[in-house]
């Protein structure tokens, strides 16, 4: 999905080195194991934007998550379309448009509004409860983005081959779980062990196609 | 109705016609005129649906806008999101009152209701309109019409998003009469919208109609439902009428009805077909008036010409004909008066011929027929008595003969001067024709008749004087009263003519009718005047038949044979008259008629220098006479200068042996005259031999049954031969009667007949065919 909208412009390269610093910044020192899950449909064809996340089955010390992880606002659309973040992350809403959006939620995980802004949000939200939270823009019905909040720092998302590696995950017991913002079925929760070599683990998963609502296209002024 | 007249004719008929063509052009135009408003009454309808259906789906699109912007409504997704019961309620009753909505709720995405404004006992119970969720799914909104506790609602069902659905929205408009007035002012059709309630009744929500077209129109749906007709009648009125389903959300049905008077399409053509009636009417009462003045001017002169054609009619021609017209009718009227004049110059000539005798200038009979009528018909009335006198004169042939028409002419015309003289002015008299003459007393009893009669007699016994000459001439007179001999002029006349024979018969001068007259003799008398006349008249005429002298072989003799022309019966035989003249002894008129022809004929056969012995049949009767037959003979002889030998009679045997001795001194007269005598029908009379020799008798004629029967009888051949034996040895030459075959003649010849007489010899001729015939028979 990152990749999709690398052409698009040169802000969005930037975010997506940005992404990767974030990502590899967020690794802890003690190096663990890696899950390699992947996520297809019951007719084989592979599922992007599906959050795998690990949850201990034991009470394990996690690290505490220390990074800001953005949405952006590019083009009239929410990026990236599919966020997945651990509780207590806190998250920023860059606008990079001309224009101004008004990104809300009245998700139960998180339910909040930022008011008509540009350039960088003026606030920083706090994801603080596990849950989907669903943004939207108030001026923009066709702008949409999920965040999968998670009580783990063990998740990653599915690319456009299905594939998603959880890296660093201490040796021990886990609970895999596959979540789509599309999902209509299958995804049963996995119960994996990871020992030093680390594992594979494999979903099929019932997707409905994404519903993008109608976007006006821009007019000479670009609005 | 019957028409008689011309007028009202020509009337009637430009009316019909008139009055047919209104007819059929107001059909036309009728029939025309409702078709094509209907057919524009159904192309409104169609149109007026077509924007219905429009402003219904505008009217859906707005309402669903409506509720699209107020479930994106920022603070209504937060009212909402807040998952508050009573703010979320009172968010739906605020927001539902910013988009005019009068219900509200609040779905779920389980599809559970979570609020509703308008029954809030729904909450936590499953949306009754699922299917309208699962539209919205689909399309992001839906709508319905829908029946609520038998109110009717546009529900609009949207999501509300965040930015996905996080709960659903119905808004629900109530459909009443204010919607279908709105929908009226935009179609131009009364709107009426309808559902089967809950109860299976029908219920009209939403309505245009007035009250009791609204009772109507629900009774029309309460009988047929749905299906309604495309026209149906609302208080006496039809109504155009088209019926739309609308969407709902559950099972119910529920309609549309759109309505438009049919009438209202009819109103310019209404207007125009009363236009067109006056019209029509105003021209039917001027072609009444039009035609009624045209068949005036035409009626009129010929209803003049029809009073004055009653006026010719009943014998006024004074009155002149004025019709002044130049036209056609004028030219009839002048043709018309000409020819009244000419009818009336004609008719006076007419009269005069029909009614006065061209001779004596006395009426004629029908003149005379036409007052006996007229006296007849006062008589009845008036108790007068007129009677009728019948004159025939004496003796007037006898001057006609012997002196010439012209002089009796002139006697008759005297004659009639005298009766004028004898009378008086109040009598009438007329010469009915010949020397008959009738007297009309229209008053006057029996003696004052027989007053008359005498003086007449006495008038007419002078002697009259014409060119010197005396003549003697007296008259018969039959006289009839009325009412005793006769009630109309024919009986009367009769009754008068056989009183005047009766006079005449027995000489006495004059008669009056007795009933006597008129039984058996009625006829009789009525014959024997007929004969009479037949006589003066000439009407008897003469025959000749050859008889062929056998040794010769050449026609010798003929035998002279009476008819009778008779005006009615034709040509008549002797045997139907002979023996009744004989009866009445009026035989020897008709004896000396025919001695008189025969003699003459013979007389100029003889100057001619045709020698034919001519046999005149003489009867009994013309026997007793002695004497004056014998000398009409010698006087008729002489006066023909004919030689007696030339002249035969023939009597019959049984004539003969009636008065054997009276018979045989007559034949010694006319013997003595030098006349032929023969015995004719010789073998039916008995005569015998002694008898027959002492008469001085020259021939005898066989009876023809004898000679018709030789060829098959031998009796009667040897009858035929004897006889003819008797005679030549008596002297007598024989005559054989009724010869029809040559085998007859042969015979005959070979017997020594001599004379031979039949239809094999020759046929009784008039004298013209006869000449001919004997011309043909000894050519020179």
């Amino acid at each position: 999905m990152i990749q999709s909208n690398i052409p698009r412009s040169g802000v969005a390269i930037a975010a997506m080195l940005c992404g990767v610093l974030l990502a590899v910044s967020q690794a802890p020192p003690a190096r663990g194991a890696t899950i390699a899950a992947h996520v297809r449909s019951p007719a084989g064809a592979a599922i992007a934007d599906a959050v795998i996340y690990a949850l201990p089955a034991a009470s394990l010390p996690l690290p505490k998550p220390t990074l800001k992880i953005p949405i952006e606002q590019i083009d009239r659309e929410f990026v990236p379309y599919v966020s997945a973040v651990q509780t207590g992350t806190t998250m920023v809403f860059p606008n990079r448009d001309p224009i101004r959006h008004h990104v809300y939620s009245f998700s139960r995980a998180k339910t909040f509004e930022i008011k008509l802004y540009s350039g960088n949000a003026p606030s920083e939200i706090l994801f603080d409860q596990p849950g989907v939270v669903t943004l939207g823009c108030n001026i923009h019905d066709w702008m949409i983005a999920y965040v999968q909040v998670v009580d783990t720092p063990y998740f990653a998302k599915t690319d456009a081959q299905g594939g998603a590696q959880l890296v660093n995950v201490p040796p021990g017991k886990y609970e895999l779980k596959v979540w789509h913002p599309t999902q209509k079925g299958g995804g049963e929760p996995q119960a994996v062990v990871v020992g030093q070599a680390g594992v594979a683990a494999s979903f099929v998963l019932d997707v409905a196609p994404r519903k993008r609502r109608y976007k006006p296209p821009l007019d000479k002024m670009h609005y | 109705m019957a028409i008689h007249s011309v007028r009202q004719r020509i009337i009637f008929l430009f009316v019909s016609l008139v009055v047919a063509i209104q007819v059929i052009a107001l059909g036309l135009i009728t029939t025309a005129n409702q078709q094509v408003a209907r057919d524009s009454s159904t192309a409104a309808l169609q149109r007026g649906e077509r924007i219905f259906q429009r402003l219904q789906q505008q009217s859906q699109a707005q309402l669903e806008q409506g509720a699209a912007i107020l479930s994106a409504d920022f603070a209504f997704r937060e009212a909402v999101a807040t998952n508050d019961t009573a703010t979320i309620a009172s968010a739906l009753r605020n927001h539902g009152a910013r988009a005019k909505a009068s219900a509200m709720m609040l779905i779920s995405l389980e599809r559970v209701v979570r609020a509703d404004t308008l029954l809030p006992e729904r909450v936590n119970t499953p949306f009754a309109y699922p299917d309208l969720i699962k539209e919205a799914e689909k399309d992001g909104k839906s709508s319905a019409t829908v029946s609520i506790n038998d109110v009717l609602f546009q529900l609009v069902v949207v999501p509300v998003l965040a930015p996905d659905p996080i709960a659903w929205v119905g808004l629900g408009y109530q459909v009443d009469d204010a919607t279908a007035r709105e929908l009226q002012q935009l179609s131009g059709m009364d709107v009426t919208i309808a559902s089967a309630g809950s109860a299976g009744a029908w219920i009209l929500h939403a309505t245009t109609l007035p009250e009791p077209l609204k009772a109507d129109l629900l009774r029309h749906l309460q009988a047929r439902g749905t299906l309604l007709p495309n026209e149906i009648d609302l208080v006496g009125e039809t109504y155009e009428t088209r019926v739309t389903s609308l969407p709902t959300g559950a099972g119910n049905s529920t309609i549309t009805i759109l309505q438009r008077p049919l009438a209202e399409g009819l109103l310019p053509f209404q207007r125009l077909n009363s236009a067109f009636f006056w019209l029509a009417l105003a021209s039917v009462a001027l072609t009444i008036v039009g035609s009624a003045v045209i068949a005036r001017k035409i009626t009129d002169p010929i209803n003049r010409l029809a009073l004055a054609a009653d006026k010719i009619h009943q014998g006024d021609y004074s009155s002149p004909i004025v019709v002044e017209q130049q036209d056609e009718i004028g030219t009839l009227a002048a043709s018309f008066d000409q020819m009244r004049d000419g009818i009336a110059s004609r008719e006076k000539e007419i009269r005069r011929l029909a009614y006065r005798d061209g001779l004596t200038g006395l009426d004629n009979r029908a003149m005379f027929q036409e007052r006996l009528e007229q006296v007849i018909r006062i008589a009845k009335r008036g108790g007068s008595y007129p009677s009728v006198l019948l004159l025939d004169l004496d003796r007037f042939k006898a001057i006609n003969d012997t002196l010439g028409h012209p002089v009796g002419d002139m006697a008759l015309k005297e004659i009639g001067q005298r009766l004028v003289g004898t009378l008086r002015a109040s009598d009438s008299v007329a010469r009915l024709g010949g020397d008959e003459f009738a007297i009309l007393l229209p008053t006057g009893d029996a003696a004052h008749v027989g007053t008359v009669a005498r003086k007449v007699q006495t008038a007419l016994e002078a002697p009259i004087v014409i060119e010197g000459q005396s003549m003697d001439l007296g008259a018969s007179i039959g006289i009839a009263y009325y009412p005793l001999h006769g009630e109309d002029v024919t009986a009367l006349m009769r009754s008068a003519d056989i009183a005047m024979y009766v006079a005449k018969h027995e000489k006495s001068g004059y008669a009056v009718f007795d009933p006597s007259y008129d039984e058996d003799r009625k006829s009789n008398l009525t014959l024997l005047g007929e004969l009479r006349r037949a006589v003066e008249n000439n009407e008897l005429c003469m025959l000749y038949q050859p008889q062929l002298k056998i040794e010769l072989g050449r026609m010798t003799a003929v035998e002279a044979l009476v008819r009778w022309h008779h005006p009615a019966k034709g040509l008549v035989g002797p045997g139907e008259f002979i023996p009744f003249a004989e009866h009445t002894g009026s035989i020897g008129i008709i004896t000396r008629w025919v001695v008189a022809a025969a003699v003459e004929q013979c007389g100029y056969w003889h100057r001619a220098g045709l020698s034919l012995r001519v046999s005149i049949n003489i009867s009994a009767r013309d026997l007793r006479e002695r004497e004056g037959l014998p000398a009409f003979i010698a006087e008729a002889l002489r006066s023909n200068t004919v030689p007696a030998g030339l002249i035969g009679l023939e009597i019959t045997e049984s004539a003969l042996m009636e008065d054997p001795a009276g018979a045989l001194a007559t034949l010694e007269r006319l013997h003595a005259l030098g006349v032929t005598l023969s015995v004719d029908d010789y073998g039916t009379g008995y005569s015998s031999l002694a008898y027959l020799k002492e008469l001085a008798v020259n021939e005898l004629k066989i009876d023809q049954t004898f000679v018709m029967g030789m060829e098959s009888d031998r009796q009667n051949l040897a009858i035929v031969r004897s006889t003819i034996e008797l005679g030549h040895n008596l002297g007598l030459s024989v005559v054989a009667e009724g010869v029809e075959t040559e085998f007859e003649l042969r015979a005959l010849t070979r017997l020594g007949c001599d004379f031979a007489q039949g239809y094999w010899i020759g046929r009784p001729m008039p004298v013209d065919e006869l000449e001919a015939w004997l011309r043909a028979a000894h050519p020179a």
